[in-house]
C-alpha cells in the first residue's frame, strides 16, 4: 500500500544554484539530496526555477517518488565458479551488493544467459530473493555460460519492479567433464600364442584422456595392467607369449581417466583358445604337370602363414580356396589341412582368379584372403584338331552347295518325287457322246477296256468256243496257249453276229454279246485300276480267286454235263478279262490243268446252266471270269 | 563300440605288430577287402583319436552355443569353477612342448578319466530335466560314449607306445589316474548345467591339443 502523503511536505526547492553548492563533490546540474532531506515515504515536487535579470522561468513539476527510484548500483561484483562434488558438477554464481547500509533487503533476480554453440540461445531468468549466490546445476560439458544479475530495492510494500539495473558480467567458463566410457572392440591371437585387445574411446571432449586396460584371470583376484600397449599401435593391448594363458577366461577391461575424473567399460571375456585368427597363407605358387598320355593340370601350393605353428601340432589350419574365370562368379572349394590343389578341365585361353584363405579347425575366425593370384591357360592349338575342323568345314560345305544346286535345278522334278501328285482317277467315266455314236471302240478304250473284245471280238471268241465243241481240247488249248487277251479276243468270228438264239443264253446274240462286253468292261477296268493299285496286295489273293473260280469252274463243269451252251462263253469269257496280265496268265494255265482233267465233259459242263454258273459266281470281289457270269 | 574305420596309409610297415582285437571298445579296422585284421601303426591311431576327440570337441561346441547364445558376457560367470580346475595343466604350448611325453599321456588319460563319472550323471540328470531340445539331448547322450571310446584308444596308443619303447613305462599306472579322476569328479556334482557344459568343451579342447601335440613330438614326419 502506498501511502503517499503528497500534501504533508512540499518542499519547494528554490535552491537553484545554491543547492548545487551544497553538494560540492558532484556534477553540475545536478542536486544531492543527503539522508536528511530524503524521505522514503514523501513524493516530493520539483520545480526548478531559472531566475535572471530579465525575468524568472520555472520548469513543470516534476514528481518523484523516491521509492520507485531507486536504482541500486550496477557494481554488484558477480562471480562465477564450478565445483564438483559426488561427481556432479555445479555452478555457482555469487555476488556481493555494493553495501548500501541501513537499505531494506535488496532482492536480486538472476538472469542467466546461456550460449551454446554454435547459435542457441536460452535466457532463463530466476528470481533468488534475497540470496547472494545461485548455483546453476545440469551443465553441459563445453558450454559456455554467461551469467547476468540484477537487482531490485523493495521497500516492502512495493512489489514493483521499478527499477532495474542490469550488471551484464560475461564470465566465460569451459565445463569439463569426466570422459565416455570406452568399449572394447575384439580380440584376436594370429597364432594362438599371443593376442592382441583392440577399444575404442568414448568422447573425451577434446581434453587429455589416459587409457588403461586391466584384466584379470579366471579364479584369480588379482588385477594386472597391460605389459604392451605400442606394438600393436593406438588403443590396443598386445599380451605376449609370456602373459597369454589358454583354457583360461581373461576378464578384461579399459578404463579412461581425465582432470575430471574416469570412466571404464564394460567387462569383456576372453578364453584365447576361441579367439584364434591367422594370417593368410603365404607362398602361393603354380606348376603345370604333363603326365604322359594325359592332359596336362596345374597344381596350387601353399605354405601356412609363417607365425602359425603347425609342425607342433598346436594349431592345425583348414584352408579354403576360390576360383573364378576373370568376370564371373567366385567358386569357393573347402579343401581340409591339404595344402595342394590340383587343377583339371580349366578352359584354355582363360585368366582365372584364385585366393585362399584359412582358418584353426576349431572354433576361431577365418583369414584374410591372400592376395589375388592370376592364372592365364595357353591357348591350346593343336594342328591336327585344326586340320580336321578344316577339312570337315570344306567337305560339308561342298555338299551343301552341290545339294542346294541340285535342288535348284530340278526342283519340280524332286517335288514330284517326295510329294507324288495324287493319281486322277482311271475311271475316264463314259462319255454320252462316245455312246451315241456307238462307236463301241473308241468308247471301250476310253473306257479303259484295252483289247477288250467289241463285238466283232466276241463273236471270235464265241465262234472259237463253238469251234471247241467239236474238237474240244485242241482248239481251245491253242487258243488258250496262245494267252493273248487281244488274239483269243480276235478269234471270236464274226459270225455270231447274227442273232441266233440256239439256246447259249444271252451270250449268243452278238448284240447281246457285245452288251455284256460292254457291261462288263467297266467291271475289268475297275480290276485293272484295283490290280494296278493292290498288286501286291492282290497277288496272293488272286491265286486264290483263281483257284476257287477254277474250284467253281469245275463244280459247274461236274454240274453241267450236258449243256452245250455257250457256257464256255464265261470260260472263253475270262481269259479276255483277265486283263492283268500275269492273273491271265495263271489262269490260263489253271484252266490248261482242268481243261486236261476234264476232257470229255468239259465243254458241256461249261455250256450248261448258266444259272447255276451264276449262282455260283457273285460279281464283287471275285476275278473277272465269275464276274462275267453276273452280267446275265 | 568300434572306432570309425579310416581307409589304411600307403606304405605301412609290415613289421609294426599286429593290433587288433575284436570285441567291445576295441580298435578293429574294417578294410574292404579285407576279412580279417589289419596292422594298425601308432599314427593310424594316433590320426583316430585325434579325430575322435575332435568329434566330441565339435558335439561339445554344438551342445554350449545350444545351450546359452554366445554373448562373451555369459563367460565372466564369477561362480565358474570346473571340477578339473584343480588339475595342473600345461595351459600353453610351450609348456606343453616341454613336459615328458608320459606326463603329458597320463594328464590326457587323467582328465578323460574325471569326466568319466559326471557324464554318465550328467546324462541321467537331463533325462529327468528334459530342459534340452531333442537333438541336444540324443547329442548330451552320444558324449559319455564317446568319451569313453577315446579314453580306450588313447589307452591303446599308450600301451602300443609302450610296447614300441616309444615311451617308458614309468606312468604311475592307469590305477592313479583312475583314482585322481575319481577323486576329482566328485565335485563335479556341484556344478550348473551351463558350467558343466562350458568346462567340459573347455576340456575336451586340451585333451584334442594334447594329442596332437604329442603325435607331433612322436612322429614329427606324418603330416605335422
Amino acid at each position: 500500500m502506498k501511502q503517499k502523503l503528497i500534501s504533508s511536505v512540499q518542499i519547494i526547492l528554490l535552491l537553484a544554484l545554491t543547492a548545487v553548492g551544497l553538494t560540492g563533490e558532484y556534477s553540475p546540474n545536478s542536486c544531492y539530496f543527503d539522508k536528511n532531506h530524503t524521505n522514503p515515504w514523501t513524493t516530493y515536487i520539483i520545480v526548478m526555477t531559472m531566475n535572471e535579470i530579465i525575468g524568472s522561468n520555472s520548469s513543470d513539476p516534476q514528481y518523484v517518488d523516491v521509492t520507485s527510484m531507486v536504482q541500486p548500483d550496477s557494481h554488484v561484483s558477480l562471480s562465477l565458479e564450478t565445483k564438483t562434488s559426488a561427481s556432479i558438477m555445479s555452478l555457482w554464481a555469487k555476488w556481493s551488493p555494493t553495501p548500501l547500509p541501513d537499505v531494506s533487503p535488496i532482492l536480486y533476480s538472476v538472469g542467466q544467459f546461456f550460449i551454446i554453440f554454435p547459435v542457441h540461445f536460452l535466457f532463463q531468468t530466476i528470481s533468488v530473493e534475497v540470496q547472494t549466490q545461485y548455483k546453476v546445476i545440469r551443465l553441459h560439458a563445453g558450454v559456455k555460460y554467461v551469467v547476468q544479475v540484477c537487482c531490485m530495492l523493495d521497500l516492502g510494500e512495493w512489489s514493483e519492479w521499478n527499477s532495474e539495473r542490469c550488471i551484464q558480467i560475461l564470465i566465460c567458463e569451459w565445463i569439463i567433464s569426466p570422459p565416455e566410457k570406452p568399449t572394447i572392440i575384439k580380440c584376436r591371437s594370429p597364432e594362438k600364442e599371443t593376442f592382441t585387445c583392440w577399444w575404442k574411446p568414448g568422447s573425451d571432449g577434446g581434453h587429455p584422456t589416459n587409457y588403461t586396460l586391466l584384466y584379470s584371470k579366471e579364479g584369480e583376484q588379482e588385477v594386472y595392467e597391460c605389459p604392451d600397449y605400442r606394438t600393436a599401435g593406438p588403443n590396443s593391448c598386445y599380451f605376449n607369449k609370456k602373459h597369454t594363458s589358454f583354457w583360461i577366461i581373461y576378464n578384461i577391461t579399459v578404463r579412461a581417466t581425465n582432470e575430471m575424473g574416469s570412466n571404464i567399460s564394460d567387462p569383456h571375456y576372453v578364453d584365447v583358445t576361441y579367439i584364434v585368427q591367422p594370417d593368410p597363407p603365404v607362398n602361393i605358387t603354380l606348376e603345370l604337370k604333363k603326365p604322359i598320355n594325359r592332359k596336362p593340370y596345374l597344381v596350387l601350393t601353399w605354405s601356412p602363414p609363417p607365425l602359425a605353428d603347425v609342425r607342433s601340432g598346436w594349431l592345425t589350419l583348414e584352408y579354403e580356396l576360390r576360383l573364378k574365370p576373370e568376370g564371373e562368379e567366385w567358386e569357393a572349394i573347402f579343401l581340409g589341412q591339404q595344402t595342394q590343389y590340383k587343377m583339371f578341365s580349366l578352359n584354355p585361353g582363360k585368366k582365372y582368379v584364385v585366393q585362399i584363405h584359412c582358418k584353426p579347425d576349431h572354433h576361431g575366425s577365418w583369414s584374410e584372403w591372400s592376395s589375388e593370384k592370376y592364372i592365364q591357360i595357353p591357348n591350346d592349338f593343336r594342328l591336327k584338331d585344326m586340320i580336321v575342323w578344316i577339312i570337315m568345314g570344306v567337305l560339308s560345305s561342298l555338299t551343301c552347295l552341290i545339294m542346294s544346286c541340285t535342288i535348284v535345278l530340278k526342283a519340280y522334278r524332286m517335288i514330284a518325287f517326295i510329294l507324288p501328285p495324287v493319281p486322277g482317277p482311271k475311271i475316264k467315266g463314259i462319255d454320252t457322246h462316245l455312246l451315241e455314236t456307238g462307236k463301241s471302240e473308241e468308247l471301250l478304250s476310253a473306257l479303259g477296256c484295252h483289247g477288250f473284245p467289241p463285238t466283232s471280238d466276241c463273236e471270235e471268241l464265241l465262234i472259237e468256243y463253238l469251234e471247241v465243241e467239236d474238237s474240244e481240247d485242241q482248239q481251245l488249248m491253242p487258243s488258250h496257249d496262245n494267252s493273248h487277251p487281244s488274239k483269243n479276243a480276235k478269234m471270236t468270228p464274226k459270225e455270231t453276229e447274227t442273232d441266233s438264239d440256239s439256246g447259249r443264253g444271252s451270250c449268243d446274240s452278238p448284240s447281246l454279246l457285245s452288251e455284256k462286253c460292254r457291261e462288263s468292261c467297266p467291271l475289268p477296268s475297275t480290276l485293272q485300276t484295283q490290280d494296278v493299285r493292290d498288286v501286291q496286295a492282290n497277288k496272293g489273293g488272286k491265286s486264290s480267286w483263281e483257284t476257287q473260280c477254277i474250284a467253281s469252274e469245275q463244280k459247274t463243269l461236274l454240274f453241267n454235263s450236258e449243256s452245250k451252251k455257250s457256257s464256255t462263253w464265261p470260260a472263253a469269257q475270262l481269259p479276255n478279262n483277265q486283263l492283268p496280265m500275269f492273273a491271265y496268265h495263271s489262269t490260263v494255265d489253271a484252266y490248261k490243268i482242268t481243261w486236261s482233267t476234264t476232257n470229255v465233259n468239259i465243254a458241256p459242263v461249261l455250256v450248261g446252266n448258266e444259272e447255276k454258273h451264276q449262282s455260283q459266281y457273285s460279281i464283287t470281289g471275285t476275278p473277272p471270269m465269275c464276274i462275267i457270269q453276273g452280267i446275265k | 563300440a568300434a572306432l570309425t574305420p579310416l581307409p589304411p596309409p600307403a606304405g605301412t610297415d609290415p613289421a609294426t605288430p599286429l593290433l587288433c582285437r575284436r570285441g567291445a571298445g576295441a580298435a578293429v579296422a574294417a578294410v574292404a577287402g579285407d576279412a580279417g585284421c589289419r596292422l594298425l601303426t601308432v599314427a593310424d591311431l594316433f590320426d583316430r583319436v585325434i579325430r575322435h576327440s575332435g568329434r566330441i570337441h565339435s558335439l561339445a561346441t554344438a551342445l554350449c552355443e545350444k545351450r546359452l547364445p554366445p554373448r562373451d558376457n555369459e563367460l565372466g560367470k564369477s561362480a565358474r569353477k570346473c571340477h578339473t580346475s584343480g588339475m595342473l595343466t600345461p595351459n600353453g604350448t610351450e609348456y606343453a612342448q616341454k613336459i615328458p611325453r608320459e606326463e603329458l599321456t597320463h594328464l590326457t588319460l587323467k582328465l578323460l578319466q574325471a569326466w568319466k563319472e559326471p557324464l554318465s550323471h550328467f546324462n541321467q540328470h537331463i533325462e529327468h530335466h528334459q530342459e534340452l531340445p531333442d537333438d541336444s539331448l540324443s547329442k548330451a547322450k552320444q558324449i559319455s560314449n564317446m568319451v569313453h571310446e577315446l579314453k580306450t584308444g588313447v589307452e591303446k596308443v599308450t600301451e602300443k607306445m609302450q610296447s614300441m619303447g616309444i615311451i617308458n613305462n614309468s606312468l604311475t599306472g592307469m590305477a592313479s589316474s583312475e583314482a585322481t579322476g575319481l577323486s576329482i569328479s566328485n565335485e563335479a556334482n556341484m556344478m550348473s548345467d551351463s558350467d558343466f557344459i562350458h568346462c567340459f568343451r573347455r576340456d575336451s579342447n586340451k585333451v584334442q591339443s594334447y594329442l596332437k601335440i604329442l603325435k607331433c613330438r612322436i612322429m614329427p614326419e606324418n603330416s605335422c
